[in-house]
């Protein structure tokens, strides 16, 4: 179980995430949920151990700053908004670099690790493309071939830091459905921040609402996800506006509304 | 997920590894064809020069020295034994380390421009050697280790100035910032070693010497200390194959997937820096070499560093060998500086392979 | 008795005419060494000298006195020292020239660009370029300093006593050809020069009656380590200078393991020559001619008379 108590950033001056705290449970999907600059990925990135912060990150109790990188890196993987790969390793090496902490000078051999990369491979649907260069792949392809990577890593915890909001419909749909299958599959959590809230409240099964930092509502994804909630942190009315956006495209596709 | 479990053929996943346009001859090339490579270069460097020396004699001049045999009054013996292969074997290890540094600091900078030249690590190692020389540092009955400290250490201190300061100017580290930096620094270090020269009198060598790096002169006390370092340096370069392959992600992606970042980036730094350190107090600034075969190595048996850095340090070897054997024989019996040569040739080739990448990616 | 009469007559007239040259106006035409014709209408009191062989040629002729600024490598005479230094070479100061005042300065072809004396010449001081390459031309130097200075007779003097030592030297050497030199101008530390043809080096072996190792190439240049072990010369002359600590420049030369089978090392035949006088296109030439002469065939003598 992750768990986060009283978690501060400050860039110089500036607090970018104050007194937050939470928990995810084994077979949860909490997702951070706010209006840009509320904090969201600032959290993902102390808990990668990205960035110095105060407070405390725990996982099975273990304070995780104590972890040597290897050590972090099996119990939780990151897949980050987007990529620049330096050179032009293939999808397959790219997907293998998950297996780098299970590897030392001394077990090169990772038998269990070959198998994890060929699924995982497999799953992300990179098997026609896994010899290609991964710098002539596709902003979709490439963020799948990273999430193969992350599976491949074989973590019980994985967090994601608005990984589709680049990417065409179809491919947010096949990332997000990769991702719940993988969380349903062996009790994994995940911990993601996602920019809709539609997408958040379809896939996600709890969900922390933040605003300047701060966390305004946390919970069950349903209770969170109130139009008065929402209003609050957004300074809209959310529900109406996504209601107004779909309204008409429904309409004309059931045909059977008149105004 | 589960539908996936199927099983895996050992050796179909070993032919998947040896992936790449050039994976056949590749893997011919690493086993059978590199040390041949070398071991041919060797002997044909040997045996040419400004002085023509037939094969017959120099092979028997070498096969009697490997017997022990002692050859007094000789001078092609003495000119076989005593400068050729004192340097060929110097200028072997100095391509070798070049390049191994050059391929190690792309990796880690996850820029292809990446050199001891173009960072400006070479001429602050420069600087270094000949503020020892000048200052009179020097440790009694180790030869060079007085020049090679200073140089080391300011090869170090030369690299971390220049990454902090392209650091401080462009967070993301962006290539061209980093080559600006290292340009304007390596102007910098070169008008303050015109300084020192003229300061000096005659007690430095020529601002020749250490912009464009010569190998002539070289004794075995500058192989073997060559060879020492190149050993234990490149040993531990080797060694972070790995940790340079996943580089290639960026290094907060690194950090995820479990690589030390700050322990790997110190560690290549530190011994980029004594390699170059050493080489630079024995040879000079030699230009291009470090920037031009990581490239070409790359091109044939692809970006991963467990083959790319003992390939490049094995063609970088061989391709300086070519570039000396060219400075000594092309205008004999007068020699060029061997920067001039690597750095012509050097240049060319990389013309061809950025006109070649263009064409491709057009 | 009517002749030589006529011939003082004369002298004393062309010595009159000498001396008022200046006060006439008519001027005094100089060539310099690049073929440049300048005209001198005033007396040349004040001169600024940028190489040092120059400065030598001045104070060698007793005009010493007329120089107010030398280049920062002129060292000799010591009196030399004395005197303001300014910057030469590729990074002339032209304002630290102006500021000292000089009526003419002597620049050279080596050190500085035809549009250098222009921009003298635009300040309104005389600019004569020297260009010595052998030691003929060092006697033209001479001859040309000698008339700025109005000190033909000394300049004549001097030209015609360097001829005779270089004479003696030729004719004591007669008969004794057939050894060869390397002149090393770099020493193996810093990658080996040797100085070929059209070097003063060169004509200097060719009084003594020998060969220089390098004949084959022009001016300096950097050679191969085996090449000298090849060419395998008599006798070998370092310019390097020594500082007081360490090893001498003979003891380098000497010590260098893969050396000991060259025959001037086996037959202890290093040289170290003084290189500002071997180098330098003046007066001390003849030092240097007479110093190497000593070395190569009276310390023979004696090792002869001793054998």
């Amino acid at each position: 179980m992750l768990r986060v108590q009283n978690l501060g950033v400050a860039y110089k001056e500036y607090e970018a995430v104050r007194d937050v705290n939470f928990a995810l449970c084994p077979g949860e999907w909490l997702m951070l949920v706010g209006p840009n600059g509320a904090g969201k990925s600032t959290i993902i990135k102390a808990v990668s151990q990205s960035l110095k912060y105060k407070g405390e990150v725990t996982l099975d109790g273990q304070d995780i700053s104590k972890l040597h990188a290897r050590q972090l890196a099996k119990k939780m993987a990151v897949l980050q908004q987007s990529h620049a790969v330096g050179y032009a390793f293939t999808v397959e090496q790219l997907v293998r670099f998950g297996r780098y902490a299970y590897k030392s000078a001394f077990s090169r051999v990772d038998t269990q690790g070959e198998r994890l990369v060929e699924e995982a491979i497999d799953v992300c649907g990179l098997s026609r493309i896994r010899h290609q260069n991964v710098l002539i792949l596709s902003g979709g392809e490439l963020q799948r071939a990273f999430l193969a990577q992350a599976f491949a890593q074989d973590a019980p915890l994985l967090l994601l830091d608005e990984p589709a909001s680049h990417l065409d419909m179809a491919y947010q749909q096949t990332l997000f459905e990769l991702v719940e299958t993988w969380r349903r599959h062996d009790k994994r959590s995940v911990l993601s921040v996602v920019h809709d809230v539609q997408m958040a409240r379809r896939y996600g099964t709890h969900a922390l609402l933040l605003k300047d930092g701060r966390v305004t509502a946390s919970g069950a994804v349903d209770d969170v996800f109130t139009r008065e909630k929402l209003q609050t942190v957004y300074g809209m009315d959310v529900n109406a506006w996504l209601s107004w956006l779909h309204a008409p495209w429904l309409d004309g596709q059931t045909g059977t509304h008149s105004v | 997920m589960s539908k996936t479990s199927k099983t895996i053929d050992k050796s179909l996943t070993l032919k998947k590894d040896a992936q790449g346009r050039f994976s056949g001859n590749a893997r011919f090339l690493r086993i059978a064809g590199f040390p041949l490579l070398v071991l041919v270069s060797v002997l044909v460097c040997i045996a040419l020069g400004s002085v023509p020396v037939s094969f017959s004699k120099t092979a028997s001049i070498l096969w009697g020295a490997i017997k022990g045999q002692i050859f007094t009054g000789d001078v092609e013996a003495t000119i076989i034994l005593t400068v050729r292969v004192p340097r060929v074997l110097s200028v072997l290890l100095a391509g070798a380390a070049l390049s191994l540094c050059g391929a190690a600091m792309q990796g880690l900078l996850r820029n292809p421009l990446a050199d001891g030249a173009t960072l400006g690590v070479s001429s602050g190692a420069s600087l270094g050697a000949m503020l020892a020389i000048l200052l009179g540092v020097s440790l009694p009955g180790v030869p060079l280790a007085g020049s090679a400290a200073f140089a080391v250490l300011f090869a170090f201190l030369s690299l971390v100035m220049v990454l902090s300061l392209a650091f401080a100017l462009d967070r993301s580290l962006a290539t061209s910032t980093i080559i600006l930096i290292g340009v304007i620094y390596t102007m910098f270090i070169g008008s303050l070693m015109s300084l020192l020269i003229a300061f000096s009198g005659t007690k430095l060598r020529s601002i020749t010497f250490w912009t464009l790096g010569s190998l002539s002169g070289t004794n075995y006390t500058d192989v073997l200390f060559l060879l020492v370092t190149l050993v234990l340096c490149g040993g531990v370069l080797l060694n972070q194959s790995r940790e340079l392959d996943v580089f290639a992600i960026g290094e907060e992606n690194a950090h995820n997937v479990g690589v030390s970042v700050r322990r790997v980036k110190l560690t290549v730094m530190v011994f980029v820096s004594v390699l170059i350190g050493v080489t630079v107090s024995v040879g000079g600034t030699i230009a291009f070499v470090g920037l031009v075969i990581p490239h070409i190595v790359r091109f044939i048996v692809g970006p991963s560093h467990k083959r790319l850095l003992p390939s490049s340090m094995i063609l970088g070897g061989v391709f300086l060998l070519y570039c000396d054997l060219l400075a000594r024989t092309i205008l004999s019996p007068i020699e060029l500086p061997l920067g001039v040569v690597t750095s012509l040739i050097g240049a060319a080739f990389f013309i061809v392979i950025l006109a070649r990448s263009r064409r491709k990616a057009a | 008795m009517k002749s030589s009469r006529f011939l003082a007559l004369a002298l004393a007239l062309m010595m009159a005419l000498s001396l008022t040259a200046f006060a006439e106006g008519d001027g005094l035409i100089i060539k310099d060494m690049t073929g440049k014709e300048v005209t001198i209408t005033k007396e040349i009191k004040r001169i600024v000298i940028l190489q040092p062989a120059d400065c030598e040629i001045l104070y060698a002729i007793g005009a010493g006195d007329l120089l107010v600024g030398r280049g920062e490598y002129c060292n000799y005479p010591e009196e030399v020292l004395q005197v303001p230094s300014v910057q030469s070479g590729f990074e002339t100061n032209f304002e630290q020239i102006i500021a000292l005042n000089p009526d003419l300065v002597i620049l050279t072809k080596m050190g500085q660009t035809e549009d250098d004396s222009k921009k003298l010449e635009e300040a309104g001081i005389i600019a004569i370029t020297s260009d010595a390459q052998s030691i003929s031309d060092v006697y033209t130097a001479i001859d040309m300093i000698g008339k700025i200075t109005g000190k033909t007779d000394e300049a004549d003097q001097l030209i015609a006593s360097m001829k005779q030592s270089f004479e003696d030297i030729t004719k004591k050497a007669e008969g004794k050809e057939g050894s060869s030199v390397y002149f090393e101008v770099s020493p193996l530390e810093y990658g080996l020069w040797a100085a070929g043809t059209g070097t003063f080096m060169d004509e200097i072996a060719a009084m003594l009656g020998l060969k220089n190792a390098f004949e084959d190439l022009t001016g300096w240049q950097s050679v191969s380590e085996e090449q000298v072990l090849a060419r395998d010369p008599d006798y070998i002359v370092t310019t390097a200078m020594y500082f007081g600590d360490g090893q001498t420049p003979v003891e380098e030369v000497m010590g260098r393991p893969n050396w000991s089978d060259i025959k001037a090392v086996k037959n202890n035949q290093v040289f170290n020559a003084d290189s500002d006088a071997i180098t330098r296109p003046g007066p001390r030439l003849v030092d240097a001619a007479e110093a190497f002469y000593t070395f190569v065939y009276e310390s023979q003598q004696e090792a002869d008379k001793a054998a």
